[in-house]
């Protein structure tokens, strides 16, 4: 973003000063249309600060004597150039209960596959179960034990739609909450990958359930990052409740990185993730992160 | 969605720096003819005006002027002629201003897509009328192509 130009200034001045001098619906008009114009040109809100307190300057330094009356004469010319900016606020906090909308209704689908997946799909197995045991009471033994491997295999898809149910929506986060969650994918995490995870925190706490979600969806997203590229041994997840906000924070000991080139590689796309998800809730990401000292990512959501 | 009938009033200078100001109550409409950019100053003008008589906070009376100034400008830039029309309403005690644009110009195809940000057919930001919708407090649009748009919005006294 390049700043306002000297000819911008000009302007902002030369209107200020016909609407100090004249009034009148058309400066009004005119004021308007100059904020307009600086949203259009991509500037920031600052800018138009910035134009008409030059402006406002100049006006008073013209005026030595009536600073005051000319500060308060230009009340409706600055409402004016800040009118478009009022419009374009308005579109952001829009956009952003949209966003929150969105997340609220993409998780309660998850939240129905998962528990779909678990609950359909178990019955249906349970019933193969118990009609192969039907078969096999009528097969001679040859046949009876190679259905056996059947079974053997069906166990594993079983064991697989539990692991999909929960990593889509662990039950256990609706009911027992964040901390417990946390235990349960700490230790799929380690099972999977040898990773040592260390979950500390409040375990008798429960949070707001979006922010519940969103921890639990980010240290997922992190632990799956940290598993990918870090070549870490050890991570420990800290979660504190601190006053009006709470804060988590996901620390390894493995190669780091650098986090000024991690935008363009694809070990950035879990980092946008992260921040995305963070937006609607209002939460912010810092990461400490350098080439071999590991990696730690903060988040914190406010809002408690 | 049919548009309201949309009638056009002979031009009667209802502006002419001395104009009397408005009585309160039974204003009846006050309608401002809209074909050029001196136009838009008249109608917010009368906007702000009849926004102060109602007393509207002075921001609100700006996001008033500014409502008047996107609906009155797509009439100039899209319709070439139309007309802003004022009048009130109440809620309880609580006066409601109704601002109505009417123009025959071809209408708009797909209103849907023009209340969303970022569509413009003259490449300006989609401030105009996605941005006059979060102003108002009420926001209505009717077109129909080649008949021409209307746009009724209120804003309430807070």
């Amino acid at each position: 973003m390049r700043g306002p130009t000297s000819a911008l200034q000009e302007q902002f001045t030369k209107a200020l000063e016909t609407h100090l001098t004249q009034g009148g619906e058309a400066a009004l008009l005119s004021a308007y249309e100059l904020g307009r114009t600086v949203l259009n040109e991509r500037l920031g809100v600052l800018d138009v600060a910035t134009l008409l307190h030059e402006a406002l300057v100049a006006a008073c330094q013209r005026r030595p004597r009536e600073s005051v009356r000319t500060v308060q004469a230009a009340a409706g010319f600055v409402l004016e150039c800040l009118c478009s900016f009022e419009m374009a606020h308005r579109a952001v906090r829009e956009a952003n209960t949209a966003l929150r909308g969105l997340n609220e209704l993409l998780e309660e689908q998850t939240r129905r596959i998962s528990h779909e997946l678990h609950d359909e799909a178990g019955q249906l197995l349970a019933s193969v179960y118990l009609a192969l045991d039907d078969v096999a009471r009528d097969l001679p033994a040859p046949a009876a034990a190679r259905l056996q491997s059947v079974k053997t295999l069906l166990d594993k898809v079983e064991g697989e739609l539990r692991r999909l149910s929960h990593e889509l929506r662990p039950t256990i986060l609706d009911d027992l909450g964040l901390m417990a969650a946390l235990d349960f994918l700490a230790q799929g995490v380690s099972a999977r990958t040898g990773l040592w995870v260390k979950i500390e925190g409040p375990r008798d706490d429960r949070f707001p359930s979006p922010i519940e979600t969103v921890l639990y969806r980010i240290v997922q997203e992190a632990l799956t990052n940290v598993g990918k590229h870090a070549q870490a041994s050890a991570v420990t997840v800290v979660v504190r409740r601190e006053p009006r906000r709470v804060c988590c924070s996901i620390r390894d000991d493995g190669i780091g990185f650098d986090p000024g080139t991690a935008r363009s590689t694809s070990g950035g796309i879990g980092l946008i993730g992260i921040r995305e998800r963070l937006v609607p809730l209002g939460g912010a990401l810092s990461i400490d992160a350098a080439p071999g000292r590991g990696t730690e990512l903060r988040v914190t959501i406010p809002g408690l | 969605m049919q548009p309201s009938a949309i009638k056009y009033e002979p031009y009667t200078p209802y502006l002419n720096g001395t104009s009397p100001t408005p009585p309160l109550a039974g204003i009846g409409e006050i309608r401002v003819p809209v074909e050029s950019d001196l136009d838009i100053v008249a109608a917010r003008q009368r906007g702000r005006a009849l926004a102060a008589r109602l007393g509207f906070s002075s921001s609100d009376a700006t996001m008033v002027a500014t409502a008047i100034s996107e609906l009155a400008r797509n009439i100039v830039l899209y319709a070439t002629r139309g007309e802003i029309c004022f009048c009130l309403e109440s809620h309880g005690d609580d006066p409601i201003l109704v601002i109505t644009a009417s123009d025959e110009g071809d209408g708009i195809g797909d209103v849907r897509q023009a209340l969303q940000d970022g569509y413009s057919t003259s490449g300006r930001l989609g401030v105009g009328l996605p941005g006059v919708k979060r102003l108002m407090d009420e926001f209505e649009i009717s077109s129909t192509v080649g008949r021409g748009t209307v746009v009724v919005v209120k804003k309430w006294k807070q």
